[in-house]
């Protein structure tokens, strides 16, 4: 019992340390507490507006569409990966787009995207589509080609028709290296929709910090922050446990995590 | 008829750059879509009057000084966390937390603090750059070959030669996977931070070719900032091969670029 709250301790002394440091400072009035807030006021704003439900309203907003841009992502990333690993045609086409533009930060077109989607939630989402289906399609291309010959040809053998040899050979084979890439992906999708609710809108919680940071009431910026770190790490864990479903069969790899 | 895959890989981009100025030319595009020549005729433009000049050299200090700092206190605290468990249990707990949390949230934080000029930018795009080094850094210490470790231990390798002579060595590559990803973050904070927080750079002069409604300027703007970005990209990937000279080889990387 000792030796386990020992270890705790040891294992997650910084954010305690952290928040002692933190109170100490904005006691002592070594940091202006305009600019650090006291811990006490930082948990009082994230109660306020989490009680008059303005937290709660931002925070869906963000969560939907980071949610929505994820799942087009997802739904046609995958398949076009496939088609890219299995079609020297589409390789040939598509691959210098993705390995060329992978380093090309994205993040510049956005201006664009407002002027084609308008301002509100179609831009927000169509570009955390856009910043979502890099890592999913490089990704899961590396996986659909790294698929071991000898699988497809023992399949092709036993008179596996394409169908059978899709969902029973290919996809599960390159299951782990998909979740890899979704994993990469989430957190993405939440950064860009904040980030980009942050350049313009009126709704979520990029604009809920913009607008705290603006009237200088940094109490709620790290409220904020605190939801979207909790959020990160709720979604990341949902995640992390479909997969355990999906590849029950890998439970070792699966297990270890990152 | 067979088109070999050296051309086929242009077909896509050419395409669609010839669509996007002939649609240009036939007047059919919105006018927030300026053709591919008059955005290269903007870049031309900007780039003789020092206009593009002056906002590349202010960009590209600001993202190089915040990467630099970034990457270097990332890998520090990596290597660091890597070697020692004390380091590694502060870092751990305070990097799970932060590491999804979009570090623009704390813009307002960092214009508080450092002000609407430089610094502020460079010390969010460092923060930034910290986290996805850190974390490459230490899990690449941490999967260093133990063979390596013991043999080194074994022939009795002082401790500062382990560091420069196995450790670093053995953990370069996942150094540099580290540094390319905290490097493209580095760009969308730069990007970001300049599009809020002003004060010139590229993501100024974007601003204002949209204030303006001067759209081949936005986008001479947004074409040099990708451009930046890439090459940024490349400049640090030539910098792996010629530092991982010898480890590249034998691997699929040397005949897989």
């Amino acid at each position: 019992m000792m030796a386990r709250a020992l270890q705790l301790t040891a294992r997650y002394y910084s954010i305690p340390l952290l928040l002692v440091v933190w109170q100490g400072a904005v006691a002592s009035g070594l940091v202006e507490s305009r600019l650090l807030p006291s811990l006490g006021g930082v948990f009082l704003a994230l109660a306020r507006d989490t009680g008059n439900g303005v937290l709660p309203y931002h925070t869906a907003i963000t969560l939907a569409r980071a949610a929505l841009g994820f799942a087009l992502a997802a739904v046609a990333g995958v398949p076009f990966a496939a088609a890219m690993a299995r079609s020297a045609l589409m390789r040939n086409l598509f691959e210098p787009i993705f390995f060329f533009g992978y380093p090309v930060p994205k993040i510049a077109l956005f201006p664009i995207f407002t002027y084609i989607f308008g301002i509100g939630s179609p831009s927000k989402v169509a570009f955390a589509f856009l910043e979502c289906l890099y890592p999913i399609v490089v990704t899961a291309y590396l996986g659909f080609r790294a698929i071991p010959l000898t699988l497809i040809w023992t399949a092709e053998n036993m008179g596996a028709p394409r169908s059978t040899m899709l969902t029973r050979v290919i996809f599960p084979a390159a299951m782990p290296a998909i979740f890899t890439g979704l994993r990469i992906a989430l957190p993405i999708s939440i950064i860009v929709i904040v980030l980009t609710e942050m350049i313009g809108d009126s709704r979520g919680l990029g604009y809920y910090i913009s607008v705290s940071g603006t009237r200088f009431e940094f109490a709620s910026v790290y409220a904020a922050i605190l939801v979207i770190g909790a959020c990160g790490f709720v979604l990341d864990r949902a995640l992390l446990s479909v997969r355990r479903v999906v590849l029950h069969w890998q439970r070792d790899a699966a297990s270890t995590g990152s | 008829m067979k088109i070999s895959p050296a051309v086929q890989h242009w077909i896509v981009p050419v395409a669609v750059l010839a669509a996007w100025e002939g649609c240009g030319r036939a007047g059919v595009l919105p006018h927030y879509l300026p053709a591919p020549s008059l955005i290269a005729g903007a870049i031309i433009e900007t780039a003789a009057d020092g206009e593009l000049p002056r906002a590349v050299a202010t960009s590209l200090y600001r993202v190089s000084v915040g990467f630099v700092i970034g990457t270097g206190a990332g890998m520090l605290a990596g290597l660091g966390a890597g070697l020692m468990p004390g380091i590694r249990h502060f870092f751990d707990p305070l990097v799970a937390f932060l590491f999804a949390v979009p570090k623009i949230a704390f813009l307002p934080v960092f214009l508080l603090l450092f002000g609407l000029g430089h610094e502020s930018k460079i010390a969010i795009i460092a923060f930034s750059c910290f986290f996805p080094v850190f974390i490459s850094s230490r899990h690449a210490v941490l999967s260093v070959n133990p063979h390596l470790i013991w043999s080194a231990r074994n022939m009795g390798t002082p401790a500062a030669t382990m560091l420069f002579r196995v450790f670093v060595p053995a953990a370069a590559p996942e150094l540099f996977s580290g540094a390319r990803i905290g490097l493209a973050h580095c760009f969308v904070l730069l990007f970001a931070a300049e599009l809020m927080g002003l004060q010139g750079g590229l993501g100024a002069l974007i601003v204002d070719g949209d204030n303006a409604a001067r759209f081949d300027l936005m986008f001479a703007g947004i074409v040099t900032f990708a451009l930046l970005g890439f090459l940024g990209d490349r400049l640090l990937m030539g910098a792996r091969r010629a530092v991982l000279r010898g480890q590249i080889i034998g691997t699929m990387e040397q005949f897989v670029r």
